[in-house]
C-alpha cells in the first residue's frame, strides 16, 4: 500500500521584506513525483541544499506544498483538519540531539507527543514504557537528556515519535553529529524498528554505508530526484553520482575501478563479503606473488626535529578527593615538524582536552609541553618592552607568513617542490632543521625547547602559534562581515589595522574563499563555507601548528573532500604541521603521517596509520574500528590472498589488485604457453 | 566556570521529597522563605536549619552537590554580609580606619548570611527534587485560577520548563564559544570595564544566534510531534494530592505558626 505519494510536488523558499513584498524565490524542490510502499525502508541522498529536508518537512506537513500535492495516507497536508492527524502517523527525527528534546527527564520526553494529542493518562504511560522497549532505552528513562550521549539522545527523540504510534519516521541526518558508535546504534535501532514494527523508514543521510542495507535509494539533486531504485542499481551508476559530487560506499568505489580495468567484477558490489568472493575466483594464492607496491614514506619521518614534544602529560579532575578523575595519564609523544598527526580515540578518550592542553586553554596538573616554533622570540612575556613591540618583531621574523604570500610564486619557480622557499629567503627549512637554534632564541634560555610551563611564558602567544580549530568552529562566528570576522585574531595579536586586513585576505584565498564573500555576512553562508571562514580566522595568526578538532564533522561529501583537500595543499606548500583530531580511520589512513591512539586518557598507541591499523583487533576493543581497506585486506588475507604492504586508500588498494593480477594471469598464460610447448 | 550553577538542574534520586507533589514543594519553598524573614532569633535560626538539614536528608540529595550552588552566590553574599558589617551603627568592637565592625553588626551581618545560606539552600532543595516539567506543572495548576482573567499560564509555565532544560546546554556552549575566542586570541581578564564589556562581544554574538537557532529548531521539532498549545493536552504525571502532601502542609502550617509565635514569645 502507498503510505507516501508525491504528485508534481514543488516548494519555494520565499524571502520578503519589510512590506512583505518577495525580494526573493528559491525553488527548492522541483516536480517530484514520488510513492513510497508502506513498511519499507528508503534512503534519501543528495548533497546539501540538494532539498532533501525540504522533502522530509513536507511530508510531515511542517511546510506545505507551493505546486502539487503531497498525499499521507491518501490525506493532502493542504488540508488543515488533516494536518494533526498527519503528524501523529508521520514522526520526525531531526539532525541536532539537544534541539529536540523538551523535557529534563527522558520519560517525560516521551510521553510529550501523546500528551499534545491527549491520550489518556494510564495509555501515555503505556505508550512510553513500549517506546522505550524499543529503541532499547528502559534503564535511561529516569536519566535527564543532559547526561546521555547523542547516540543515545537520538534514540530518545526516536521513542519520542514511535510513543505517538506512528506509521512513518522520517529522519533527517539523524547521525551527522554523532561520533561512530553513536552512528551505529541509531542506525541500528532504526532497522530494528522497520524489521519488528513494520514502520516505515525514510532515512535522509550523507553516509553511504548507512543506505546500503536499505529497500529504495532516492538521490536528490538541484531540487529533483535524479535517481532512483535499489541500493545495487543506484551505486551501479559510480559515475553519474562522482558527477554530482556524491560519494559511493568504498567498496563499491573499488569494484568499480577494478572492473573499469578488465577484472571480472560484477557492477555495483555492496559488501566485502561479495567483493571477496570475486576476487577469490581471479586472484592468486600463492605466497610467491606479492604486488610489488611499496608505500612511499613520508620524509619527514626520518628526521626527528619535533615541533612540540609532550612529556608526561597529566590532567586530573578533583586531585587528592574520592572523586580523582585522570582525564589524561601519562601521555608522552612528540609531533614531527611539518607532519600530520592523526588523533583517535572514543568519546570522552581526551582527544579535545589534550588538544586543550597543546595550546595552553587547560593547564596540565603533571607534565611538561615543550615547544620549539621556527621563531620563539615573542614566547616570553618581557619587562620593558610592550606587547604590541614585541608582537611586531615577532611578525617580522615570522617567516611562515612570507612563505604563505609567495607561496604561489616558488610553487611555480620550484615544480617539483623539493625547495620550498625561494632562493632569496633568508633562510629555509632545512637550515633549520641543521640549526634549530636560532636568532629569536637567543632571549630565551639557550635551548631550542621551551618549556611552556615555564616561569613568564605567555600563554596567549603560544595561542597564536598553536592555532586550535574547535569543532563546529562556525558556531564562534560573530562581526559583521567575513573580512572583519578572519581579522578578530590578528588584530587580537597586536596588528595594526592593514597587516590584519592583509593577512585576513591571504587566509580567506587559502581557504578558497575569494573576495564575492568577503563582505558578506558571515551568516548567509553555507555550511561549509562558514566552517572555511571560521578556519580561516584561525590561520590568519600564522599559526605553525594547525590543530582541527573534527573539521569535518557535519559536513555532506562534497564538503568533506574540498576541506580536505584545502588542508592538503596548506600543508603541502606552506609546510605547516597538522593535527587532525578525527572520528574517520578512512580519513586518518589517508591523509596523517603518524596517529596517535587515545583511550581513557591514555595513549595506547603510537605510529604510521600502517603500524595502528595493523592492530586493529586491539583498536576495536576501545571501541575504535579500522578504515574499510584494512579489513578487505584481512578478509582477502583469510581466502590465501596477501597483501604484506598495506595499501590503505581506495586507489592504492585497486592499483595493488590490478596489478598482482596484470601479474598473475601474464605468469599463467605464459605457463600455459610453455606447458603447451612440452606436450608438442 | 559556570559548570558550578546547580539552579534547575534535577538530582534524579528517589526519596518522599521527590515524591510529594509540586505544589506542595512550591508553598513549601514559599512558607520556608517566608519563615526565615519572620523569625530573628538565633533559636529560630537554628530551628530553620535544623528542619532544613532533616529535608536534606531526607530527599537523598547529596549535601556536596547541594552546595555547589552556593558558590555562585558567594559574590553577593560577601557584598552583603559585608555591608551590614561595617555599615551597622553601633558600639565598635574592632576599627580599621573609618571601617569599624560594631557588636550590632556582627550579629546583622552574621544572621543575614545564615538567612541567606538557607534560602538558597532551601529553593535548591526544591529545584533538585523536581523535575522542572513537575515544577510548571505545579505552577500551571496552582495558579490555574488567573488562566480565568487571561493570563496564559500554560505558555508561560511551557516557556520556563523550556527555559531550564536549556539553560546547561547554552552554560556548555558558551564555555566552548570562550575557549574558542580565546584561541583565537580574545582576552577577558585584562583592561578596564569598557575593554572587558567589549570583550564580551565576541561571547554575546555567537550565543544569541545559537540560542535563536536552537529555538528555531526546537519550535519545529515541537510542531511536529503536534503540540498546539495547552488545549486538548492530557498529563502523562497528573497532579493529585496523596496523604503525604496534606501532611506536609499541615507540617508547613505548623512551623509558619511556630515562627509567628516566636516573634512575640521572648522566651525562645
Amino acid at each position: 500500500m502507498k503510505i507516501i505519494e508525491a504528485i508534481h510536488l514543488a516548494y519555494d523558499y520565499i524571502r520578503t521584506d519589510e512590506n512583505d513584498k518577495v525580494i526573493e524565490r528559491t525553488r527548492a524542490l522541483n516536480d517530484v513525483n514520488l510513492s513510497i510502499e508502506e513498511g519499507s525502508f528508503v534512503c534519501i541522498l543528495g548533497h546539501n541544499g540538494s532539498g532533501k529536508s525540504t522533502l522530509a518537512k513536507l511530508i510531515n506537513g511542517l511546510n506545505l506544498p507551493s505546486e502539487g500535492t503531497m498525499l499521507v495516507s491518501s490525506r493532502d497536508t493542504k488540508n488543515e483538519k488533516e494536518l494533526w492527524d498527519i503528524r501523529k502517523e508521520t514522526g520526525m527525527v531531526f539532525q541536532n540531539p539537544d534541539n529536540q528534546i523538551i523535557a529534563s527527564v527522558v520519560e517525560e520526553d516521551v510521553g510529550f507527543g501523546p500528551e499534545n494529542i491527549g491520550i489518556p493518562t494510564a495509555e501515555i504511560w503505556e505508550r512510553v514504557n513500549k517506546a522505550l522497549h524499543a529503541v532499547g532505552m528502559e534503564a535511561y528513562r529516569m536519566k535527564s537528556p543532559n547526561r546521555l550521549s547523542g547516540g543515545q539522545k537520538q534514540r530518545v527523540a526516536i521513542a519520542g515519535t514511535m510513543a505517538m504510534i506512528p506509521k512513518t519516521i522520517v529522519l533527517d541526518e539523524p547521525t551527522a553529529m554523532l561520533d561512530p558508535s553513536g552512528r551505529a546504534e541509531v542506525i541500528r535501532t532504526v532497522k530494528e524498528l522497520n524489521k519488528t514494527q513494520g514502520v516505515t523508514i525514510i532515512l535522509i543521510t550523507h553516509y553511504m554505508e548507512e543506505t546500503v542495507d536499505a529497500d529504495r535509494i532516492i538521490v536528490m539533486d538541484k531540487g529533483k530526484m535524479v535517481m532512483d531504485g535499489t541500493p545495487g542499481e543506484v551505486f551501479k551508476n559510480v559515475k553519474e553520482l562522482k558527477e554530482i559530487r556524491m560519494d559511493v560506499p568504498e567498496v563499491t568505489e573499488l569494484a568499480w575501478i577494478l572492473k573499469n580495468e578488465g577484472m571480472p567484477v560484477p557492477d555495483s558490489v555492496l559488501t566485502r563479503e561479495e567483493l571477496v568472493s570475486h576476487l577469490e575466483k581471479c586472484l592468486p594464492k600463492q605466497a610467491d606473488f606479492q604486488p610489488d607496491f611499496v608505500k612511499k614514506k613520508p620524509e619527514h619521518m626520518d628526521i626527528t626535529d619535533p615541533v612540540m614534544r609532550v612529556r608526561n602529560l597529566s590532567h586530573v579532575y578533583q586531585k587528592g578527593t574520592a572523586m580523582e578523575s585522570y582525564a589524561l595519564k601519562d601521555v608522552s609523544f612528540d609531533v614531527q615538524r611539518g607532519s600530520i598527526v592523526g588523533f583517535i580515540g572514543h568519546t570522552g578518550s581526551g582527544k579535545s582536552t589534550l588538544t586543550q592542553h597543546l595550546n595552553g586553554l587547560l593547564k596540565a596538573t603533571d607534565g611538561a609541553i615543550e615547544v620549539n616554533f621556527r621563531d620563539n622570540s615573542a614566547l616570553f612575556k618581557t619587562d620593558g618592552k610592550t606587547k604590541t613591540k614585541n608582537v611586531n618583531a615577532d611578525t617580522a621574523a615570522f617567516r611562515g607568513g612570507k612563505l604563505i604570500s609567495d607561496m604561489s610564486e616558488s610553487i611555480k619557480m620550484n615544480p617539483d617542490n623539493t625547495c620550498n622557499e625561494g632562493a632569496d629567503k633568508s633562510k629555509n627549512i632545512a637550515v633549520f632543521r641543521e640549526e634549530p637554534l636560532h636568532e629569536g632564541m637567543e632571549r630565551g634560555n639557550g635551548t631550542g625547547f621551551v618549556n611552556i610551563y615555564a616561569d613568564g611564558f605567555d600563554m596567549k602567544q603560544l595561542r597564536f602559534k598553536v592555532g586550535l580549530v574547535f569543532q563546529y568552529p562556525e558556531y564562534q562566528l560573530f562581526e559583521i562581515d567575513v573580512l572583519t570576522d578572519v581579522m578578530f585574531g590578528p588584530k587580537n595579536q597586536g596588528l595594526s589595522q592593514e597587516e590584519a586586513r592583509k593577512r585576513a585576505e591571504e587566509a580567506l584565498k587559502m581557504v578558497g574563499l575569494g573576495e564575492e564573500f568577503w563582505k558578506k555576512s558571515p551568516f548567509e553562508l553555507s555550511g561549509g563555507q562558514k566552517r572555511r571562514v571560521a578556519i580561516a580566522g584561525v590561520l590568519a595568526m600564522h599559526p605553525e601548528v594547525l590543530i582541527l578538532d573534527e573539521p569535518t564533522a557535519g559536513l555532506d561529501p562534497a564538503g568533506r573532500d574540498d576541506l580536505f583537500r584545502q588542508i592538503r595543499s596548506l600543508h603541502d606548500k606552506v609546510g605547516m604541521t597538522i593535527i587532525l583530531v578525527s572520528h574517520s580511520m578512512d580519513d586518518v589512513a589517508r591523509y596523517t603521517d603518524q596517529v596517535i591512539v587515545l583511550d581513557h586518557g591514555e595513549l595506547r598507541m603510537t605510529g604510521t596509520p600502517e603500524e595502528i591499523f595493523k592492530r586493529y583487533k586491539e583498536l576495536e576493543e576501545m571501541g575504535l574500528g579500522a578504515p574499510q581497506m584494512t579489513y578487505l585486506i584481512h578478509d582477502l588475507k583469510d581466502v590465501g590472498i596477501r597483501f604484506e604492504d598495506r595499501p590503505d586508500t581506495v586507489e592504492e588498494m585497486a592499483h595493488c589488485i590490478v596489478d598482482l593480477w596484470k601479474r598473475y594471469n601474464k605468469e599463467e598464460h605464459g605457463e600455459d604457453r610453455a606447458s603447451g610447448k612440452e606436450a608438442r | 566556570m559556570f559548570r558550578e550553577i546547580t539552579l534547575g538542574q534535577y538530582y534524579p534520586v528517589d526519596s518522599i521529597i521527590h515524591r510529594l507533589d509540586p505544589r506542595v514543594k512550591l508553598m513549601g519553598t514559599l512558607v520556608f522563605l517566608a519563615a526565615l524573614f519572620v523569625v530573628n532569633s538565633w533559636t529560630m535560626y537554628g530551628v530553620a536549619a535544623l528542619v532544613l538539614a532533616i529535608l536534606i536528608k531526607s530527599s537523598n540529595v547529596p549535601f556536596r552537590f547541594m552546595t555547589k550552588g552556593l558558590k555562585s552566590i558567594l559574590v553577593l553574599l560577601l557584598i552583603s554580609v559585608s555591608f551590614n558589617l561595617f555599615l551597622t551603627p553601633g558600639e565598635p568592637i574592632v576599627q580599621f580606619g573609618i571601617l569599624k565592625i560594631s557588636r550590632e553588626g556582627l550579629e546583622i551581618a552574621f544572621k543575614m548570611g545564615i538567612r541567606l545560606v538557607l534560602l538558597v539552600l532551601g529553593s535548591s532543595l526544591m529545584t533538585l527534587t523536581t523535575t522542572p516539567n513537575q515544577l510548571t506543572d505545579g505552577m500551571e495548576k496552582g495558579l490555574g485560577i488567573f488562566k480565568k482573567i487571561g493570563v496564559p499560564v500554560h505558555e508561560i509555565s511551557m516557556m520556563m520548563s523550556i527555559a531550564l532544560r536549556f539553560i546547561p546546554i547554552l552554560v556548555e556552549e558558551t564555555d566552548k564559544i570562550m575557549k574558542a575566542q580565546q584561541a583565537r586570541g580574545a582576552d577577558f581578564e585584562s583592561g578596564n570595564i569598557i575593554d572587558r564589556a567589549k570583550a564580551m562581544v565576541p561571547i554575546l554574538v555567537p550565543l544569541f544566534i545559537s540560542a535563536f537557532r536552537r529555538a528555531n529548531d526546537l519550535a519545529m521539532a515541537m510542531e511536529a510531534r503536534c503540540y498546539h498549545g495547552g488545549e486538548g493536552r492530557t498529563k502523562m504525571k497528573p497532579l493529585r494530592y496523596a496523604g503525604r502532601d496534606i501532611i506536609a502542609y499541615l507540617l508547613m502550617i505548623m512551623y509558619l505558626a511556630a515562627c509567628i509565635a516566636s516573634r512575640f514569645v521572648d522566651l525562645i
